[in-house]
C-alpha cells in the first residue's frame, strides 16, 4: 500500500491574548494509506475537529500550528502558500463539515455551488459543468432537480448530501468527515453514513471519519485513532479496539455504549433496572398513590392539528390521537425521529401549547382548558421542564444562585436565609458540592454536565410532581450521559416525581424509563414496558430505529 | 419557481398602493380633526388691528379655498387634486402654487441627497467589507478608527466647517446657493459644471457623516459571516479568494446592510434640512424650514406628503432588492 498522509509530531496551539496559549493537539504522529478508512474518535474538547481542520490546512486564527509536518504525497503542506494551497485542494484534500447543514451558501443555487469550484480549478471544461454536476448529485442518491434549488429549499439530510457531492467534485484523494451526522435525525443519520460508506467503496479515496461516536466509527471504519487530551492514546484496527483495548481511556469509552436490546443493559454509573418489578402501566388503570391529592397524568385521545401555513398547503397533524397516564414516580419514554411529535405532546402537557382534541388532567385539573394566570402558575410548579440544550437553558448574565433562587421565591413561600437555604440544598440534591462555590458560578464557568445539573436544579425548586426532560442528554458526551441519567433515575425515586423522558436514544429510554411509547409522524405505534419492546419491537418503525443505532460490531 | 417570484414582487405593488392610500388618506383627515379652521386663524390675526368685516372674511375663505360639501365629497375632491398634484397657493410666497415650489425644489435634494446616498452607501459597503476581508491589518484599524470618528460628527458642525476652511478661508468652492446668481438654468455644460462646483461642499458633508455607519455595520456582519460555515467549505474547496470574498462573505453581509440603507433613503427628502440651511441650498428640507417659521401650511401639508411617499417609495426598493438579493425572503 502507498502512504497518502504522514502527520509527524504536530501540534496545533490555540493563542490568547493575556495567556499562554492553549494546547489543543500535541504532538501527534500517524499515516495513512491510500484507500485507507479511518476513524478519529474522541469527545468534545479532545482536540479532534482541531486535528481534522489542520490536515486540511483550515486551521484559523487563534489556531496555529506550532510544531510538526503534515506530508500529503510526501509534499509538506504545512509551508504552502495559499494560492499553492488553493490549487492543492482539487485532486488533494477535501473536507464536509460538523454542520453540513449551513456549509451551503444561502443565496446561490446548488448549481452554483459547482460552477464555483469548477471556475476555481478548470477540472472540468464549461461544456461539461451541467452532465458532471449531475453526474454528481446522483451519486449521493440525490436528484438533479436540486441543482436549481437554494440550500434553503432542502432538508438537513439532502444538505449534508450535497456538501458530500460538492467534495466529490475536486476528485480528492483524501476526504476528512468531521461529524458528518451529528447535527442529522436519527434515521437520516443511518442513511447518509451508508453513503459515505459506498462512495468510499466505489471511489476508492482515503477517508477519516472524525466523530464523538464510537459506535459509528467502528462500524464504518477499518482503523481507529482515539483521541484524549490532544493526545492519540491508541491506533488499533477496529477489531482489536472492541476485543482488546489496550488504553483506559478506550476501555472507559467502549464501556459506555449498550445495545438497547439487549436482555441485560448497563453503563456505569447507573444501577442496572429491576425490569420484572417495573410497574408498567402505560394505557391502563393508574396505580392509585397514598398521596392526599393524586398527581396522575392522564392524556385522553389528544390530537394536535396546525393549520396550513398558506393557501394550498395540507394542515399538518404533529398529534394524533394519543393515549397515556403517568402516575407518580413512574417514568415513561417518549421516542421517535424528529417531527414525530414528541415536542408537541411537551408543550401541550406544559399548557404552552393547547390540543386541539382530546383532553389533558392532572390531578383532575383540565390542563388543555387552563386560562387564568393564575391556573397556569399553579400548573407550571407541577409540571417542570428539563432542556435539551443546557448551553442556552442558563441566562448567561446570571449566577447560578440567581437562577436558582427565582423560581424559589416565584412558588414557594421561602424567602431570605429559608430560599438561600432552599437553593444550596437543591445544588446538593443534584451533586453540585461544593455547594457555595457552585452558587456564586456563572454558566460559562461551568461545564456542559455541570449546566444540565443546574437546569435541573432549578426545575425541582418548584417542588414539582412531573418531570418533563426533552432530551436531556443528546448534547452532552458520552461519559457525562451516565452521570445525568443516574441523577434524573434517583431523583425520580427519591422525589416521588413521575417522568416523561422524550429522547431519540434508545439505549438512555432503556437505562432509565419502565414504560415507552413509540411515536411516528404524530401516531403511537407500539407502546409497553421498554425492556420488552426494545427486545422484541413488533412494529417496523420501531425496528427501522432500533436498526438505525450503529451496533458496536466492526465492518467485517 | 417562476410563479413564486412574480407572486411576490406583485404582492410587493399592492402593498405598496394599500399604504400609499392610507398614508394619504391620514394626511386628509389628521388636519380636519384639528380644532378651528385657517381662516379662524388668519381673521384673529387680523381683528388684532381692526373690525373684520364679512366681506374680508368671505375674501380670505375664497383665497384659502374653504372645503364645501361633506366630508365624503371634500375626499374625493382632495383625492383628486392629490392626483393632479394640486396642494393649492403657498401663502408665504402668494401667489406661486405649491406644486411648483415644491417642484422646483424637489430635483436639486433628490439629485444631491439621493445620489450622495447612494454613492455613500456603495462607499461605505465596499470599504467595509474591504476591512473585515483585512481583519486586524492597518487597513482595519485606520479604517475603524476614522469611521467612527467621522460619524460622531454632527452634521451641521462639519458643514459649517467645510464652509469657513474650504469656501471662506481657502476659497475653493462657492459657499452658497445651488449654482451662481449669474447662472442660467439649463442643460448647458456650463450651467452643470457650476451647479457640480456648488454641490461639493454639501455633497461631502453629507457624504462624510452618513458613511461611518455603513462602514462599521459592513464590517462588523461580514466579520460573522466569514466565520460561516459556508465560508469555511468554500475555502475547503479550494475557491478563489475573490469569490470567497464577494460572493460568499460580503454578498450574505450586504442584506443586514442593505436594511439600515433603506431606512437612510427614506429620510432623504426630509433629511437633511439643516445641511441645506447652512449651504442655502434650494433643497425641500430648506423649502420646509421657510413654511413652518412662515406658518405656511399648505406648503407644509405638500411637503409632508412627499416625506411620507418618499419613505413608502424607499421601503418599496428595498423590499424589492431583498426579493432579487434573498431567495428566502421569496418564499
Amino acid at each position: 500500500m502507498m502512504e497518502l498522509l504522514r502527520v509527524e509530531n504536530l501540534s496545533v496551539e490555540y493563542d490568547s491574548p493575556d495567556q499562554e496559549p492553549v494546547k489543543a493537539v500535541e504532538d501527534v504522529s500517524f499515516s495513512l494509506d491510500q484507500g485507507e478508512f479511518v476513524g478519529l474518535v474522541g469527545e468534545s474538547g479532545s482536540g479532534k475537529s482541531t486535528l481534522g481542520f489542520a490536515v486540511t490546512r483550515l486551521s484559523k486564527p487563534p489556531a496555529r500550528i506550532s510544531k510538526g509536518r503534515v506530508l500529503f504525497g510526501g509534499k509538506d503542506i504545512t509551508t504552502l502558500s495559499q494560492e499553492e494551497l488553493r490549487r492543492q485542494r482539487c485532486g488533494g484534500f477535501a473536507m464536509v463539515l460538523q454542520s453540513g447543514m449551513n456549509a451551503l451558501n444561502p443565496v446561490r443555487t446548488v448549481r452554483k455551488h459547482f460552477v464555483d469550484i469548477y471556475k476555481a480549478h478548470g477540472n472540468v471544461e464549461k461544456k461539461d459543468y451541467e452532465a458532471h454536476s449531475r453526474q454528481l448529485v446522483e451519486k449521493v442518491g440525490l436528484q438533479d432537480s436540486v441543482l436549481n434549488a437554494y440550500p434553503g429549499e432542502l432538508s438537513g439530510g439532502m444538505r449534508q448530501r450535497v456538501s458530500i457531492s460538492l467534495a466529490l467534485a475536486l476528485e480528492p484523494k483524501l476526504m476528512v468527515f468531521d461529524e458528518p451526522t451529528t447535527a442529522l435525525d436519527v434515521l437520516v443519520q443511518h442513511e447518509v453514513m451508508g453513503t459515505i460508506r459506498e462512495l468510499q467503496k466505489q471511489e476508492g479515496f482515503t477517508a477519516i471519519l472524525i466523530s464523538h461516536d464510537l459506535g459509528v466509527v467502528l462500524e464504518s471504519t477499518q482503523r481507529v485513532l482515539v483521541m484524549h487530551n490532544g493526545r492519540i492514546v491508541e491506533d488499533a484496527p477496529s477489531e482489536r479496539i472492541l476485543t482488546d483495548p489496550q488504553d483506559d481511556y478506550t476501555k472507559m469509552l467502549l464501556s459506555h455504549y449498550g445495545d438497547p436490546r439487549a436482555e441485560h443493559v448497563s453503563v456505569p454509573g447507573l444501577k442496572p433496572r429491576d425490569e420484572a418489578a417495573a410497574s408498567g402501566s402505560v394505557g391502563g388503570t393508574p396505580s392509585q398513590a397514598d398521596d392526599e391529592e393524586d398527581m396522575t397524568v392522564t392524556v385522553t385521545g389528544v390530537s394536535k392539528i396546525y393549520p396550513a401555513r398558506k393557501r394550498g398547503e395540507d394542515s399538518v397533524t404533529a398529534v394524533n390521537n394519543v393515549t397515556f397516564t403517568l402516575s407518580p414516580g413512574q417514568s415513561l419514554a417518549l421516542v421517535g425521529a424528529s417531527g414525530s411529535g414528541k415536542s408537541t405532546i411537551a408543550k401541550m402537557l406544559t399548557g404552552v401549547e393547547r390540543p386541539t382534541s382530546g383532553n389533558i388532567t392532572l390531578g383532575g385539573r383540565r390542563v388543555d382548558q387552563m386560562k387564568r394566570r393564575k391556573d397556569l402558575r399553579s400548573l407550571r410548579s407541577d409540571i417542570q421542564m428539563i432542556f435539551q440544550d443546557p448551553y442556552s437553558a442558563l441566562n448567561p448574565l446570571h449566577t447560578v444562585e440567581y437562577t436558582l433562587t427565582r423560581p424559589i421565591l416565584n412558588y414557594t413561600d421561602l424567602r431570605g436565609d429559608d430560599a438561600r437555604r432552599r437553593m444550596l440544598e437543591l445544588l446538593d440534591t443534584v451533586g453540585l458540592t461544593p455547594v457555595e462555590q457552585y452558587a456564586a458560578k456563572l454558566p460559562h464557568q461551568l461545564s456542559g454536565g455541570q449546566r444540565q445539573r443546574v437546569v435541573i436544579a432549578r426545575a425541582l425548586a418548584s417542588n414539582p410532581h412531573v418531570l418533563v426532560a426533552d432530551e436531556p442528554v443528546s448534547m452532552l458526551d458520552m461519559t457525562l450521559r451516565a452521570g445525568i441519567l443516574a441523577l434524573l433515575d434517583d431523583l425520580r425515586v427519591r422525589l416521588n416525581v413521575s417522568m416523561l423522558y422524550i429522547t431519540h436514544d434508545l439505549l438512555s429510554a432503556r437505562l432509565i424509563t419502565d414504560s415507552i411509547m413509540v411515536l411516528n409522524k404524530g401516531t403511537v405505534v407500539e407502546r409497553g414496558q421498554t425492556a420488552q419492546v426494545l427486545q422484541h419491537p413488533e412494529n417496523d418503525y420501531t425496528i427501522k430505529l432500533l436498526d438505525a443505532i450503529p451496533s458496536l460490531r466492526t465492518q467485517a | 419557481m417562476k410563479g413564486r417570484h412574480v407572486r411576490y414582487f406583485f404582492g410587493k405593488i399592492g402593498l405598496f398602493f394599500v399604504t400609499l392610500w392610507a398614508a394619504i388618506t391620514v394626511n386628509f383627515i389628521l388636519p380636519r380633526m384639528m380644532p378651528g379652521s385657517p381662516a379662524d386663524a388668519a381673521i384673529a390675526k387680523l381683528s388684532q388691528n381692526g373690525p373684520v368685516t364679512p366681506e374680508v372674511r368671505a375674501s380670505i375663505e375664497a383665497q384659502l379655498g374653504m372645503p364645501k360639501g361633506n366630508l365624503l365629497s371634500q375626499y374625493w375632491q382632495y383625492l383628486g387634486d392629490v392626483v393632479h398634484l394640486n396642494f393649492g397657493v403657498s401663502y408665504s410666497n402668494f401667489p406661486q402654487n405649491v406644486s411648483d415650489l415644491v417642484g422646483a425644489a424637489l430635483p436639486w435634494t433628490l439629485t444631491l441627497v439621493g445620489l450622495v446616498t447612494i454613492i455613500s452607501f456603495i462607499i461605505g459597503t465596499a470599504l467595509g467589507a474591504l476591512m473585515a476581508w483585512k481583519r486586524g491589518t492597518a487597513v482595519d484599524v485606520t479604517g475603524t478608527i476614522s469611521s467612527s470618528f467621522l460619524s460622531a460628527f454632527p452634521s451641521f458642525w462639519l458643514a459649517l466647517m467645510l464652509l469657513f476652511f474650504l469656501g471662506y478661508k481657502a476659497g475653493i468652492f462657492p459657499t452658497s446657493g445651488a449654482y451662481s446668481s449669474t447662472a442660467i438654468p439649463n442643460f448647458s455644460m456650463d450651467f452643470i459644471s457650476d451647479a457640480v462646483e456648488h454641490s461639493i461642499l454639501p455633497a461631502l458633508t453629507i457624504l462624510l457623516t452618513s458613511l461611518g455607519s455603513y462602514v462599521m455595520g459592513m464590517r462588523n456582519t461580514m466579520i460573522n459571516t466569514l466565520g460561516d460555515d459556508y465560508v469555511t467549505f468554500a475555502e475547503a474547496n479550494g475557491l478563489r479568494q475573490r469569490t470567497v470574498m464577494l460572493k460568499y462573505a460580503a454578498r450574505n453581509a450586504l442584506l443586514p446592510n442593505l436594511t439600515s440603507f433603506g431606512l437612510v433613503l427614506g429620510g432623504v427628502v426630509g433629511g437633511s434640512l439643516l445641511v441645506e440651511q447652512v449651504f442655502n441650498y434650494p433643497g425641500v428640507g430648506l423649502l420646509l424650514y421657510q413654511a413652518v417659521t412662515n406658518q405656511d401650511y399648505p406648503l407644509m401639508q405638500a411637503i409632508f406628503l412627499m416625506i411620507t411617499i418618499s419613505v413608502l417609495v424607499a421601503n418599496f426598493i428595498v423590499d424589492i432588492l431583498y426579493g432579487v438579493l434573498d431567495p428566502r425572503t421569496r418564499r
